[in-house]
């Protein structure tokens, strides 16, 4: 320790200090709130990914129609409800000649006698090639029939009670040919032929197995493009079939432009319902927070007013006020509904955020100074709501998103051949065990653009609350 | 652990349970378990319009006559009858009974025609009792309903006067609308008539004993009716009320219906537990129905034409509804109408017209100029609620805008909303579906005269109408059928409906119940004659 009575000061001890400028220096670049709440974002790793995700569907929306020109709305009777696939190829044939089928003259049409039992009919087998445009059978006859049931089945039968199908029936011992067009696939068919005494069946069975040729007609080829003008003779030749990425639905219309349409359609109810009325909310809940009062009382009593009206039974009224009969996209009286109906829980959040921030000091300091209300408005109270108002934005989008699918899905909204990806689930649950597609592409959709807005939406909160600035 | 186990052996017992309340069939007691598509909304024979309440009361009630296991007609409360050109005469069987023990007499007839006919009683079927005589100006209120055409001229004999010769006035009586009523029975109840099984009087193979509203209701076997020895149940229970297949399909599964019906998905489960899959058709046939009204576009022939000949049945029956048993709709009459000694159809070959989109599109383009139009505006086809309706509709839409480059808007309606927009001509084209009411060409034929009320679309035409009343008029079969062969070619060339369809369905029935009759007209399916085997 220095003694204090010792100490001499020197010449030194009075000099001028020279300013430290390496500890004040500032180590990190100076973030304003904005690029501050953006590094918080990116840090978020699920919050990137939804952000990815969204991105990815707009450019889904917007750029997919330019490179996948499909018509949405038009029908491949050739390819229904295929699942996804690569492309196929199908032989071009001529157009379908109707067929007489085979009756027998030197055979009786009834049996003279009824018969206890009779022998499985023989020698079943294709009479023709068979295609996807027709399978034609014939078999010899056999004693004792008064007509034949024909069946069909995807395997194999085991017994009598597993023949599959009962595709139809000829009425007459004689006659022993059929014709099945009945959706036809290429694949493996076991056709049955159980033997009749015109009206009960006889226990035995013959079963033949048979694999169609996949087939196109000139006249369709040509309809759709897939065949030039000189290539209409080439019967038999092997063409490329329009390709379908995700699979075709119920009428053979391709998923993939589907998808896009339907998206089109979720996406525009998604963005543009909120964005208005959050732009609504933020001036309604503005002007009410900003001079309270009696105004603040009336207006909010409005907004609660508001909130207890019933959507669905508006959006009907609206529909019909507005005209739009049946058969018509229902889809503007559903954006007027959202607007008109789901303002008030954004106005609200608004003007409680304006009442805390209006008594803050640095806006009395701004008054003092002279401000102006709209000055004090657009300069210091609504920048810094913009948190809470992104966030909402960011909420509200996928509950949009989810209104519209669900109306949809009960046939409130667009109108049919439009798609939208809440229409499609429904027509798509329909065939949900059969063809798994056509529900899992629309209902994965919804999901995925609903999670991935959603986690945005945490993310921002997180990223936005300036309590939780980064201070590394 | 323990919660889990306990929920397991919950589940083991209630699996159990259900092993032994399998009982959809039950040999000892020769007991049966049905499920219905819907409550049956009206029991009273005079105003029942719907296949549940017409298959419930073929069950219990009969009417003169009824139809076999084959379809053919036998006798049911009448012994015998003659019938000529002007009249027809039923002789009662001595043994007909009342549930209560009283006998059926001829009297139980006449006023249930009577009251049937009655302007007050607001049939929708009324009309089905117009061969008789003074039937329609009765149901028209211009006469007072004591002067119909019927007498009673004992208890055991009635005697029919026709308005004009009806051919197949037999038939008819086999029918729901012909059915006795017991006036006694029927003033003491009143307005509850019908509403509660006690409400009702039965004079049927079977006769309902319980009925607990939207939740079933259980036929017992009539022990006064006159022919018991032919019928083999003793209870048929209705315990589910549901039209949902894939509901009904599950409760088949687990052994507690008898007979249920498959469509378009359920019928590829019903493959994978490897039943047995039976196919019978309805009977029906089901068309596109155009507005005829003056200021419709669809008034127009050559529209009507141009859609007619872009339109495939065959690519709709096995492409768009792809189950088996439909046939591509050829002709508003259906192919197992009967003609003079063959089917109707292969005496009379419906007309055909091939697919030619080249020759719709000069139709089309002559339509435009007729109408003078630029273009034809959006035409609206009313569709049903139904999935397999649905999907036709949006087939239509497709192909009318791909063939034809036509903007149709689908109006999807419940049945009963539908039915009342057909009725006040709100649309351009509707799916619609016409059943049999009796086994003769004419339940068909006179749809389109221009006085029927069923005809939504108000057509008319003379020529049509003049060939239906030559059917009406006479009963020679030659001359009726030759009229009805008309009428087919008047349908074909002026394009009056668009036949889509005749439908036929797949459905699963217990094996070890046989003897249930699927009919075309009447009950069905009819549990009569059916009996459980070992």
């Amino acid at each position: 320790m220095t003694d204090t009575t010792s100490f001499q000061p020197t010449h030194e001890d009075f000099a001028r200090v020279k300013a430290n400028l390496s500890i004040e220096q500032i180590s990190r670049p100076s973030l304003s709130y904005w690029q501050d709440a953006w590094v918080r974002l990116k840090k978020n790793t699920r919050a990137t990914i939804s952000l990815y995700i969204v991105i990815a569907l707009a450019a889904f929306t917007l750029l997919g129609p330019v490179f996948w020109q499909v018509d949405s709305s038009l029908q491949d009777l050739n390819q229904i409800s295929q699942a996804p696939s690569l492309p196929k190829t199908a032989a071009l044939v001529g157009a379908y000649k109707r067929w007489d089928g085979i009756i027998l003259e030197d055979f009786p049409v009834e049996p003279e006698a009824y018969v206890e039992s009779v022998t499985p009919v023989a020698e079943l087998r294709a009479f023709e090639a068979a295609t996807t445009q027709q399978v034609r059978l014939i078999w010899n006859p056999t004693v004792g029939a008064g007509g034949y049931n024909i069946y069909r089945n995807q395997r194999a039968p085991e017994d009598f009670n597993d023949l599959g199908l009962p595709l139809g029936s000829t009425y007459g011992g004689n006659e022993v040919s059929y014709e099945d067009r009945l959706s036809l696939e290429s694949r493996d068919y076991y056709y049955s032929i159980v033997p009749t005494d015109g009206y009960d069946e006889y226990e035995v069975f013959t079963v033949t197995e048979i694999t169609p040729r996949m087939i196109i007609t000139v006249s369709d080829a040509r309809d759709r493009n897939l065949i030039s003008a000189g290539e209409e003779d080439n019967l038999g030749q092997e063409i490329r079939l329009e390709f379908h990425p995700f699979g075709t639905d119920y009428l053979g219309r391709d998923m993939l432009a589907r998808l896009m349409e339907g998206a089109r359609v979720s996406l525009f109810i998604g963005i543009v319902a909120p964005f208005i009325y959050v732009i609504f909310g933020i001036i309604y809940g503005g002007f009410a927070g900003y001079f309270g009062g009696r105004l603040d009382v009336l207006l909010m009593r409005f907004a609660d007013f508001v909130v207890a009206l019933p959507f669905l039974l508006f959006m009907i009224l609206f529909k019909i006020a507005f005209g739009i009969g049946p058969g018509e996209s229902g889809i503007f009286p559903m954006l007027v509904a959202l607007i008109l109906l789901l303002w008030p829980a954004t106005a609200r959040l608004v003007r409680g955020q304006v009442l805390q921030i209006r008594e803050q000091g640095y806006i009395e300091a701004a008054k003092l100074l002279g401000a102006k209300p709209h000055y004090l408005i657009l300069r210091h109270i609504i920048p810094n709501t913009m948190g809470v108002i992104l966030v909402t934005l960011t909420f509200a989008v996928p509950a949009a998103i989810f209104t519209e699918a669900f109306l949809s899905f009960i046939g409130m909204g667009v109108a049919p051949p439009t798609p939208s990806w809440g229409s499609m689930c429904n027509e798509g649950v329909k065939t949900m065990l059969s063809h798994p597609h056509e529900l899992i592409f629309p209902a994965t959709f919804i999901s995925v653009t609903v999670l991935a807005f959603n986690l945005l939406g945490d993310g921002l909160t997180e990223a936005l609350d300036s309590r939780m600035r980064s201070r590394e | 652990m323990k919660f889990v186990l306990a929920v397991v052996l919950l589940l083991l017992i209630q699996a159990a349970n259900a092993e032994v309340d399998a009982t959809s069939v039950d040999f000892k007691s020769q007991t049966i378990t049905i499920a219905l598509t819907q409550e049956p909304p009206q029991l009273n024979g005079m105003k029942a319009t719907d296949q549940v309440s017409i298959t419930i009361l073929g069950h219990v009630m009969e009417g003169l006559v009824r139809y076999d296991r084959r379809g053919n007609v036998v006798p049911g409360v009448a012994e015998r009858w003659e019938i000529d050109d002007k009249s027809a005469t039923f002789w009662l069987r001595e043994d007909a009974r009342w549930s209560d023990g009283s006998p059926v007499t001829a009297h139980d007839f006449v006023f249930a025609w009577q009251t049937g006919l009655a302007p007050t009683t607001a049939s929708e079927y009324a009309f089905i009792l117009y061969p008789v005589k003074n039937g329609e100006a009765i149901n028209r209120g211009e006469m007072d309903p004591s002067q119909l055409g019927v007498f009673a001229e004992d208890d055991r004999t009635l005697r029919i006067e026709f308005a004009r010769p009806t051919g197949y006035f037999v038939k008819l009586t086999a029918f729901i609308s012909y059915f006795p009523v017991r006036e006694k029975f029927f003033k003491l109840k009143g307005d509850r008539f019908a509403a509660d099984a006690t409400d009702l009087l039965y004079n049927g193979p079977f006769k309902l004993t319980e009925w607990t509203h939207s939740a079933s209701l259980k036929m017992v076997k009539n022990d006064n009716y006159w022919d018991r020895d032919k019928v083999h149940l003793n209870v048929i229970n209705a315990d589910y009320i549901t039209a949902d297949t894939r509901a009904r399909l599950n409760l088949f599964i687990d052994g507690k219906i008898v007979h249920t019906r498959l469509d378009g998905e359920t019928y590829k489960d019903a493959l994978t537990q490897r039943f047995r899959i039976r196919r019978f058709s309805t009977g029906s046939v089901f068309f596109l129905e155009y507005n005829h009204r003056p200021e419709r576009v669809t008034r127009n022939r050559n529209l009507r034409k141009a859609i007619q000949l872009a339109f495939d049945p065959n690519e709709m029956v096995n492409k768009v509804l792809a189950t088996p048993g439909n046939l591509p709709g050829a002709s508003l009459f259906p192919i197992w109408l009967n003609g003079v000694e063959d089917k109707f159809r292969r005496e009379y070959p419906a007309p055909v017209s091939d697919v030619d989109v080249k020759k719709a599109n000069q139709y089309l383009e002559t339509a435009k100029r007729e109408l003078n139009l630029e273009s034809i505006p959006p035409l609206v086809m009313l569709s049903s609620d139904s999935p397999t309706a649905a999907k036709q509709s949006e087939y239509m839409q497709g192909l009318l805008k791909a063939k034809l480059g036509l903007d149709i808007k689908i109006d999807i309606q419940t049945f009963k909303q539908r039915l009342a927009k057909m009725t006040s001509g709100d649309f351009d084209m509707v799916t619609a579906g016409w059943g049999p009411d009796f086994d003769d060409v004419m339940t068909f034929g006179d749809l389109f005269a221009s006085w029927n009320l069923n005809n939504r679309g108000r057509y008319s035409n003379p020529a049509y109408d003049s060939q239906v009343r030559i059917a009406m008029g006479s009963s020679i079969p030659k001359i009726r059928m030759d009229a009805m062969g008309e009428l087919q070619k008047i349908i074909h060339d002026d394009s009056v409906v668009l036949a889509q369809y005749e439908q036929g369905v797949i459905y699963l029935m217990h094996p070890k119940l046989k003897g249930v009759v699927r009919r075309v007209i009447g009950a069905d399916p009819d549990y009569t004659y059916a009996r459980v085997v070992k």
